[in-house]
């Protein structure tokens, strides 16, 4: 297995890597970082595009809602390994794992960003508003965060610490994980939930009694596809081989579920008496058909057929599942309440989600490269220098090059 | 193992329950809701309910061309339904639910009566500036008797003071190209009328009696509440239309001037003149007789903005061709003056002489009575019964009267504003006690101390026959100075 | 209190918007933020807004806009932080902004789009009627319904205004037959009564079921569904544990066997 080999700086005892993306990507967290103190200083007019008619806006529809669903690949992964002895594949557990918490982290930070009265966050804590969906997906997410912080807090005592404190962790870790289950079905399924009181404004094509079911089916089988996705970058990254078959009985898992999906939707159509909706070729049906078919129908297809076996079929199912499940979340937000209005999103808006998601790629490959979570030991080979001080950080920043 | 918990346990655990408690004190403390940091008058207070004489506030449609209204001004002090209902009598002698507009004949009243200056005319003192600054215009302006008698008052001058030679001279020094006086049209508009009235009462019965339709305040109210009678209006448009209509055509050719590079101007105490100068049947020839019209109190703030003080100011006199006035016009702006004006002229016209000296000084019509009655016996005609009346409740009363047992009177005139045009809408706003009786008495001693008493005498009218319109109720003056009227009852009831 | 609005006896003065924007302490001065169809709409200050209708005879009808006040109010329920609720002696629904956290899920989730956003400020806050609470409080009408010039508006209890209401229509065969918020979603405080159809004066056509049955009937199944998953996967837990054990034993065993 050819091991890629990245110039490393050493600081403090631990492993900064600079690559050209990487550089990008920080320069995008910077800019984020602007971007956020103008939104604290002066509110939405500047950094959104937000309206009275559409208050809800890109920060919500892709940071939050498809924030924690590709998340999801953390509690959908661990329900196989974990609870259905699916021990092949305890290899991705760990890394499914981490995009996981750095999934929530992040999509915490996006919606501190987006609620007006930040201040008042701390407020359903203990003003408890039990009335409201998202009073159960506020509890659970933060309940969930923390199980999911104390888990990785076991990789994270691993190496640092004391290592009484690792073992004490390792005693407690299958009730964490029992409550680490029953935390995100609530929140995922309550996140399609949030949708049930809209019923008088959403387009008929995603309103059903179904939405909480499909909102879970859907982050359930997008966490196996999250999966795929991510060890295929961390394999072209770091050259870290997951064998094929792993993949396979995942995802397949997930296509499973994906067909029950199509069935309960189809049935939604003709209960609902909606088959006038999807071929008018308005906006609103458009959309809808290209979520189900290049999200739910294609993917299907892909996996029943021979294609499943090829690398590449798998991660076409792959990504074409993440994108599938991105567009239904932006299409609940966006596209079913497009008769109140238009939107999109500021450039403001845009920068910190962007910052945001660089961010949580700068800082899982920092972790990946400093802990022990795709597999070996330290994932880069560490071409060691002397200990660098920040003058000559900067300067191999400009120069550098990949061997 | 001992119960016994210490006393630095005991504390923890007391502070731990005070930060907690104070937590969720602080957390479900609801606050106050947001709003309710103002305030309303106090005849608001309470259920709302009550039988008040006041509430509330006309309504003012947006297009309204006559009057505006800066809510952030409104107290909701209710003076302006009192001025249109209970002196105007427009506000709830409509049905509801409304039909095709919410009525408004534009006498402006409710500008008069709004303590607070919310509703106003609508400004057009931009419109002038640019026309002035607009070298490729010819800008011609107006002015009627009963701004001569006002203006003054906005720059600190005694209430009743004349101001007629300064405000021509300040009118050219804010740069009009020509400055006439529209009591120059009143009498053009006497002699029209004048004729017509002759006329109706020898040869068109059923036109009698004759109303006057020189206030457009009045014209709309009888198309809005009385369409029967519209064909009782004198079909004379008003002095400022007359005005406007010769402007565009005598004065245009005689200067050289393409009418379309005119504009006209006039002020006026008036702001129903704003929604007449809009009106479709007032235009010849695609010339609107008429380009904007600014009421005094416009005049006023043009002015200023020109630096132009009233007091310092060198009297002028108006331009020649249309600037000659006899003390007929002059006294178009009191209440009766109309009448007094016409029936020295219908006099003149009937019996070929010149009216008696009571007829000169016609006490009978003068003065602020709701209705005035009065009779003058004319050689060859007869006794001519005539009406005055100004408010529009009032019109509307004896109006109704009228309908019920028949007119007794000959000639009405009817002004929609109390006191006539010096009462009028666009003029300023004072709280002298008798502020109006003031203007009257300084109109009718411009009208004493003017050397032409009769409209036939004077001379640029005698021209203007001679010149262009031939004579009156000829075919030249049908087409440039009469108009017909819209029924505008269908759109209320 | 409930509030008879009568479309016919409307004139569009606007007196109820300006005192609603006095009482309140709105800004005269703001700009319009939303005119949709060339209407005015409401925003973070008009709270209230006169909106014109031209009939198919080309009549004019204006229609006073403003939270309905719902029996059953979906940005209540919707609020995680209790910031809105329903007043139960007035029936108000009240926000508190001192509870708000920003979220916006009201203003989502509110089937008629009447809660707005103060889009300017630093630390926005949501901006709807509030019905006039501290004068309902004292048994005095909300601000706009003193104000109201030709009488179009009237409070009191709720059920004697829909029979009154009703009477009315039965009184005069103008009226069409119908008290808009008597059921909408649930029914509301804010009741109307129009010669001229409702869907001509841009009122949303909602069914009778409150919104809120919807949440409602899936939150009451979410604590036994919660309980259930974590039994069955404690379950799950412990038959792993015990396969986990047997085989450990198993292989202990085979390893005394093979030594």
């Amino acid at each position: 297995m050819k091991v890629k080999v990245y110039k490393c700086f050493r600081i403090l005892g631990w492993d900064f890597t600079i690559t050209p993306t990487r550089f990008v990507l920080t320069g995008l967290v910077a800019l984020m970082a602007a971007t956020v103190l103008l939104r604290l200083l002066t509110g939405f007019q500047f950094v959104t595009n937000l309206t009275d008619e559409t208050p809800w806006g890109m920060w919500i529809a892709f940071d939050v809602m498809c924030g924690v669903a590709l998340a999801g690949g953390g509690y959908s992964t661990a329900l196989l390994v974990h609870m259905f002895r699916y021990k092949q594949c305890e290899v991705v557990a760990r890394g499914a794992l981490l995009t996981s918490l750095l999934g929530y982290i992040l999509v915490m930070a996006g919606l501190f960003l987006d609620i007006g009265q930040w201040f008042n966050f701390w407020r359903p804590f203990v003003s408890w508003g039990y009335t409201s969906v998202l009073f159960e997906v506020f509890w659970c997410i933060s309940m969930y965060t923390t199980i999911l912080s104390l888990e990785f807090f076991e990789i994270i005592t691993e190496r640092v610490l004391v290592k009484k404190l690792h073992r004490h962790i390792l005693k407690i870790l299958p009730v964490l994980v029992v409550i680490g289950l029953v935390f995100p079905v609530l929140h995922q399924s309550s996140l399609g939930g949030l949708f049930l009181i809209m019923k008088e404004k959403m387009f008929p094509l995603w309103w059903s009694q179904f939405l909480p079911i499909y909102f879970l089916m859907s982050s359930f089988f997008v966490g196996s596809a999250m999966v795929c996705v991510e060890t295929t970058l961390a394999r072209t990254a770091y050259g870290h081989e997951i064998p094929h078959e792993i993949m396979l009985k995942l995802t397949r898992v997930g296509a499973r579920i994906m067909l029950v999906y199509l069935l309960m939707k189809i049935y939604d159509l003709f209960s609902m008496d909606l088959w006038g909706y999807v071929f008018q070729g308005t906006l609103q049906s458009n959309m809808y058909c290209l979520e189900m078919l290049f999200g739910i129908i294609i993917p299907i297809c892909i996996i029943v057929s021979p294609l499943r076996k090829t690398r590449g079929g798998l991660l076409t199912y792959a990504w074409l599942t993440v994108f599938g499940v991105i567009i239904n979340r932006l299409n609940c937000v966006f596209t079913s309440m497009y008769e109140s209005g238009s939107y999109f999103p500021g450039i403001g808006e845009i920068i910190v989600s962007a910052g945001l998601v660089s961010l949580g790629i700068l800082v899982y490959c920092f972790l990946v490269e400093n802990f022990n979570i795709i597999g070996n030991a330290r994932a880069v080979q560490v071409k060691i220098d002397k200990d660098k001080d920040i003058k000559n950080l900067i300067w191999a920043l400009l120069r550098t090059k990949r061997h | 193992m001992t119960n016994k918990i210490s006393r630095r346990k005991f504390l923890k655990v007391v502070a731990g329950s005070g930060v907690v408690g104070f937590g969720v004190m602080a957390a479900g403390c609801k606050g106050d809701p947001s709003g309710a940091q103002g305030w309303i008058p106090d005849q608001y207070q309470g259920k709302g309910d009550f039988p008040v004489n006041l509430k509330g506030r006309v309504a003012i449609s947006q297009d309204n061309p006559s009057i505006e209204r800066d809510d952030e001004k409104c107290i909701l002090c209710g003076q302006c339904v009192e001025a249109c209902k209970n002196v105007m009598g427009v506000y709830g002698n409509y049905p509801l639910p409304l039909k095709n507009e919410v009525a408004c004949v534009g006498c402006g009243q409710c500008t008069i009566a709004c303590p607070s200056g919310a509703i106003t005319e609508k400004r057009n003192i931009q419109d002038v500036l640019a026309a002035i600054d607009d070298d490729s215009k010819h800008v011609v302006v107006q002015t009627a008797p009963a701004t001569k008698v006002s203006l003054g008052e906005e720059f600190g001058m005694e209430p009743g003071a004349s101001v007629g030679k300064k405000m021509v001279g300040a009118l050219k020094e804010a740069g009009f190209d020509a400055v006439f006086d529209t009591c120059f049209s009143a009498d053009l508009t006497i002699m029209e009328e004048a004729s017509e009235f002759v006329h109706r009462l020898t040869k068109a019965k059923d036109e009698i009696p004759h109303l006057t339709s020189c206030c457009p305040g009045w014209v709309k109210y009888c198309e809005y509440f009385y369409p029967e009678l519209m064909h009782n209006l004198s079909t004379c448009k008003s002095p400022q239309n007359m005005m406007g209509a010769t402007i565009k055509s005598f004065y245009a050719e005689k200067k050289g001037i393409k009418p379309e590079n005119i504009i006209n101007v006039s002020i006026m105490p008036c702001t129903a003149k704003k929604f007449e100068v809009g009106r479709e049947e007032l235009q010849v020839d695609d010339q609107r007789d008429m380009d904007y019209v600014l009421t005094t109190r416009e005049l006023a703030v043009l002015l200023k903005h020109k630096g132009i003080d009233l007091n310092n100011v060198a009297e002028s006199e108006y331009d020649s061709v249309l600037g000659e006035s006899t003390g007929a016009g002059k006294i178009f702006g009191a209440t009766g003056g109309v009448t007094e004006a016409a029936v020295r002229t219908a006099y003149y016209l009937a019996t070929g002489s010149n009216p008696p000296a009571d007829l000169l000084s016609w006490q009978p019509v003068r003065g602020m009575k709701a209705v005035k009655e009065a009779n003058a016996t004319i050689p060859g005609v007869g006794t001519v019964n005539i009406a005055v009346c100004h408010g529009l409740e009032n019109a509307r009363q004896l109006l109704n009267g009228i309908k019920e047992h028949g007119s007794k009177w000959q000639f009405i005139e009817f002004m929609a504003c109390p006191g006539g045009c010096i009462g009028g809408g666009g003029q300023p706003k004072s709280s002298e006690p008798d502020i109006k009786q003031k203007r009257i008495a300084a109109i009718y001693k411009e009208d004493t101390s003017s050397a032409k008493r009769c409209s036939h005498d004077n001379t640029e009218i005698q021209s203007i026959y001679k010149e262009f319109y031939g004579k009156p109720l000829s075919e030249k003056a049908e087409k440039y100075l009469h108009t017909s009227f819209v029924n505008r009852h269908d759109r209320l009831f | 209190m409930a509030v008879l609005v009568d479309i016919t006896k409307c004139i569009g003065c606007e007196g109820c918007s300006v005192a609603c924007k006095m009482y309140n302490g709105l800004d005269f001065k703001a700009k319009p933020r939303n005119i949709k169809d060339g209407h005015l709409e409401l925003d973070d200050n008009r709270w209230t807004v006169i909106q014109e209708f031209h009939t198919a005879n080309d009549d004019l009808r204006f229609v006073k806009k403003q939270c309905l006040h719902c029996l059953e109010p979906a940005c209540a329920s919707a609020c995680f932080s209790k910031a809105i609720q329903k007043d139960e002696k007035t029936g108000a629904v009240v926000y508190y902004p001192d509870l708000c956290v920003g979220c916006r899920y009201c203003m989502v989730a509110c089937p008629y789009s009447i809660p707005k956003y103060q889009w300017n400020e630093q630390f926005p806050q949501v901006a709807k009627c509030q019905m006039c609470e501290s004068r309902l409080s004292k048994g005095d009408a909300p601000a706009c319904v003193s104000a109201c010039t030709t009488g179009a508006l009237i409070s009191g209890d709720r059920d004697e205004l829909i029979k009154k209401a009703h009477e009315i229509i039965a009184s005069d065969s103008r009226y069409v037959n119908h008290v808009y918020g008597e059921h909408e979603v649930g029914g509301s405080e804010w009741l109307y009564i129009s010669d001229v159809p409702f869907e001509e004066l841009g009122f949303k056509q909602v069914s009778d079921t409150p919104v809120t049955n919807y949440s409602k009937s899936y939150l009451s199944k979410v604590p036994f569904f919660a309980a259930g998953w974590a039994l069955f996967l404690a379950g799950l837990t412990y038959y792993n544990h015990r396969v986990e054990k047997n085989k450990k034993n198993q292989d202990d065993e085979n390893k005394d066997k093979e030594d």
